[in-house]
């Protein structure tokens, strides 16, 4: 009888567990779903279809899809290696450079395209001996004939600086939880560094690389404060999704903006899928 | 291999072609430029990779500068290459990098800044803006009046006044009438943009909130409520050529289509501002100046500048102003008119209905270098056989002020004894001064000024109608006033004033003013000194 009756306390006890946790989880979920569906309200699909069918929206679709992909993909590229030195080493300046990593994250969004405006405008601090100085967007525009501001490479170029900072943080935890001994192993029994990294530490990492590639990519797809001031919003040129929301409620067009915000969320519901699918394939 | 570095060698190919697509991309979007061969192209010489226009355009006039930039495009061939933001982010990135061609603020406020760090040369007027409220159609809550932003049940928003012109403007307004405490306590929130404020009301966040009209536009659910207090609350839309640009011909072509009343101008009045006389479209508009001949070597060389620099031709001549004056009432009318003094440009008040003042310029008394007849004075001139030159009254200014110089100096018959020509301009005075015809002439001191080799210049004292005034005009009709006043803002930059000044000239820019017929302008003297010796009767 007693154990019957401690079976039920517990059972209400779960009851209230299961209760308060679905109830928090539940809220955020509640939340996000209640966003979606007061913007499928405010638009309609005659809406939706009219804001899809503008060149310039489809052009800053296209764009938006290339440069976030190559962002995401440069991140993943740089944060493999820098996720990898910063959790296996202890070296000078280790912390120091685990804290810049981070600078980008901090940062608000707008200084840090000001901060790539100035970068690349202004003269390099002592290139004064060279006449007027050494300006980057000069000389990539000019004798390289590769114009970065204002132009796709900027768009990409600001995307990558946040998303960077979110792949390394995310390979660098990634690192942290695989075990440093079987490399350990390997490298007693006659495989180099690099080998070790290549063939035990990589293979391991797969989950967390495709998780760093997740956030990258859909970090990339909001960016729009350095985006506006580094690569400005030039229709056809370097607007992306993010910045038409803000050129199309600039001008008061609610519907167009809610639209191309929907279809944002299409966008990243698809590619967080199939990155996903992607990476249980590489597991499997 | 292992999957992930086999994944991540894909990706290295997958960058890669994506980059070579953005590339073609980038090729693909830059539309031809399709130059119209029958109208000379002010760029021409400039690399084709430099002849795209750029315009920061505050993203608030985004629908009407896309509606003007495809029309242009189509119409000229011409390329535009438009960068939307917020007017503020868009100055500082014009302050950062210097790259741009035009720049066209949400409101004049962010040009004056501009201006103030010489990021801008020329400044051309678009349209204005009136102030009032924004509510919903139909005004459901009767909101009519100051007095009702106050009240409980009405939720009022305003963009921010540090960042808005729109609340700037109207905080100047409610501060001098001691209003703008309340309603700023009244406020429920402040909005970054002017279309915020907007928003919030179309989505039912706020009741009212204080915004342009034609911010409206795209809200057919809003209605805007003009409001006694905001009469005077009106903001105008410049645009802005930037100082660094490296195609001023070609950012000032498109300007000039943005500012042309039959073209860009139309776009913005159906877009709900209100809109100013603009130029009419010309794709190589041909301004037509007359000005008095002293004036020539002063502003031929900001003539050949402006010219330059917009694209532009002007057709200038030079001529005693009496016979311009007579050429002008014949038919012939300029677009701009520099007079020698303000006696000629009070003979066209029908043509030219307001006058600027710019310059003085000083009779004096033109003798060979080292004055061999020892001519000091006005009455020197007397002195029997001198061969003396002055300019015809009825042909040039120079004459008809010489004239009343004689007579105010009580020589007017002696001295007319000796004069033996009467030229309409004083060069040709100086000429016939050069070549010996002459033993001495009355002319301005700018005549002298282009011969100091061989001249020398005796004053003429005490006489104070001896002193010339030059005013600028540009005529009621002209096709191009927009056009002509940037010439005369042009004439009056610093480099301009240096070559008046070392002409001879005296730089005294007033302000605009009514042109008034010579009776007209006597009579409203002599009653303005008839009060003033009536207020000091009355002290």
């Amino acid at each position: 009888m007693k154990t019957l009756r401690q079976n039920h306390a517990r059972q209400v006890r779960d009851g209230i567990f299961f209760l308060v946790m679905g109830g928090l989880s539940s809220s955020f979920i509640a939340l996000i779903i209640l966003l979606l569906i007061a913007d499928f309200t405010f638009t309609s699909i005659a809406e939706f279809r009219t804001a899809l069918s503008k060149p310039e929206i489809q052009a800053a679709f296209r764009l938006t899809m290339a440069s976030c992909t190559v962002a995401a993909i440069m991140s993943v590229w740089v944060a493999v290696p820098l996720g990898y030195i910063l959790s296996r080493y202890r070296f000078f300046g280790h912390r120091l450079i685990d804290t810049i990593v981070d600078i980008p994250i901090v940062l608000p969004p707008l200084v840090l395209g000001l901060s790539l405006l100035i970068l690349f405008h202004q003269p390099f601090p002592f290139s004064n001996w060279i006449g007027k100085g050494f300006v980057l967007d000069e000389f990539l525009r000019e004798t390289l004939h590769f114009p970065v501001s204002y132009s796709w490479p900027a768009v990409i170029l600001a995307q990558f600086t946040v998303s960077c900072a979110f792949a390394v943080r995310t390979m660098r935890v990634t690192f942290d939880q695989i075990d440093s001994r079987a490399e350990d192993v390997a490298r007693t029994l006659g495989c180099s560094r690099a080998g070790a990294f290549l063939r035990i530490a990589l293979p391991q990492a797969t989950r967390g690389m495709i998780t760093a590639g997740t956030i990258a990519w859909a970090r990339a797809l909001g960016e729009f404060g350095p985006i506006l001031v580094f690569a400005g919003s030039t229709r056809f040129r370097t607007e992306v999704l993010s910045t038409t929301v803000f050129l199309e409620l600039s001008v008061g067009q609610l519907d167009a903006a809610v639209a191309v915000s929907l279809l944002m969320v299409a966008m990243a519901v698809i590619v967080l899928v199939l990155l996903r699918a992607i990476g249980a394939g590489l597991n499997g | 291999m292992s999957k992930p570095l086999l994944f991540m060698i894909c990706s290295l190919f997958l960058v890669a072609g994506l980059m070579y697509w953005l590339f073609n991309n980038d090729r693909s979007t830059g539309r031809p430029i399709i130059q119209n061969k029958s109208q000379p192209n002010p760029t021409e010489g400039t690399k084709s990779g430099e002849s795209e226009i750029i315009l920061l355009c505050a993203a608030s006039n985004q629908s009407v500068i896309e509606q003007i930039r495809k029309q242009y495009e189509e119409e000229t061939g011409r390329r535009v290459s438009v960068q939307y933001g917020n007017s503020q982010s868009l100055l500082a990135q014009l302050e950062i990098s210097k790259r741009g061609d035009l720049y066209l603020p949400a409101d004049d406020s962010f040009l004056d800044n501009a201006k103030g760090k010489k990021l801008i040369e020329e400044v051309i007027p678009i349209a204005t803006m009136p102030i009032g409220l924004v509510v919903k159609r139909g005004n459901p809550k009767s909101i009519k009046s100051l007095a009702d932003l106050q009240r409980s049940d009405v939720r009022l928003v305003q963009a921010d006044p540090e960042a808005a012109a729109v609340t700037k403007v109207a905080r100047s307004i409610l501060e001098k009438s001691g209003q703008w405490e309340s309603i700023k306590a009244a406020t429920r929130a402040f909005r970054s943009t002017v279309t915020e404020v907007a928003t919030d009301v179309q989505i039912a966040a706020a009741d009212v909130g204080i915004v342009y009209s034609p911010v409206l536009v795209p809200f057919p659910e809003l209605a805007f409520v003009p409001i006694a207090e905001f009469e005077s609350g009106i903001s105008q839309v410049s645009l802005g050529i930037i100082s660094s640009t490296k195609q001023p011909a070609a950012a000032l072509h498109f300007a000039r289509y943005i500012a042309a009343s039959d073209r860009g101008l139309k776009s913005y009045q159906q877009q709900g501002f209100t809109i100013g006389a603009g130029d009419l479209w010309s794709d190589l508009p041909e301004l037509t100046i007359y000005a008095g001949s002293m004036l020539r070597p002063a502003i031929e060389d900001s003539i050949i500048a402006f010219e330059t620099r917009e694209g532009v031709k002007v057709s200038r001549s030079y001529n005693g102003c009496g016979i311009l004056v007579a050429q002008m009432k014949a038919g012939q009318i300029p677009d701009a008119y520099f007079a020698c003094d303000t006696e000629f440009m009070s003979q066209v008040t029908d043509l030219f209905p307001e006058a600027t003042e710019v310059s003085q310029n000083e009779l004096v008394i033109m003798i060979p270098k080292g004055n061999p007849h020892k001519i000091a004075s006005l009455r020197d001139l007397t002195k029997p056989g001198l061969r003396v030159g002055i300019g015809h009254e009825k042909q040039c200014a120079m004459g008809w002020i010489t004239q009343n110089t004689f007579r105010e100096s009580g020589l007017q018959q002696e001295l007319m004894s000796n004069v033996t020509v009467q030229t309409p301009t004083g060069d040709m005075l100086v000429n016939q001064l050069r070549t010996g015809s002459l033993d001495a002439a009355v002319a301005y001191l700018s005549n002298a000024a282009g011969a100091v080799e061989f001249l020398d210049a005796v004053e003429i004292q005490g006489i104070p109608c001896s002193t010339a005034t030059q005013p600028w005009s540009v005529a009621k009709n002209s096709k191009y006033p927009l056009l002509a006043d940037r010439l005369f803002q042009r004439i009056c930059s610093a480099e301009s004033q240096d070559v008046f000044e070392a002409e001879g000239f005296q730089w005294q820019l007033g302000t605009k003013k009514l042109n008034l017929p010579k009776a007209t302008a006597t009579q409203s003297t002599n009653a303005q000194s008839t009060t003033e010796a009536a207020a000091g009767a009355k002290e």
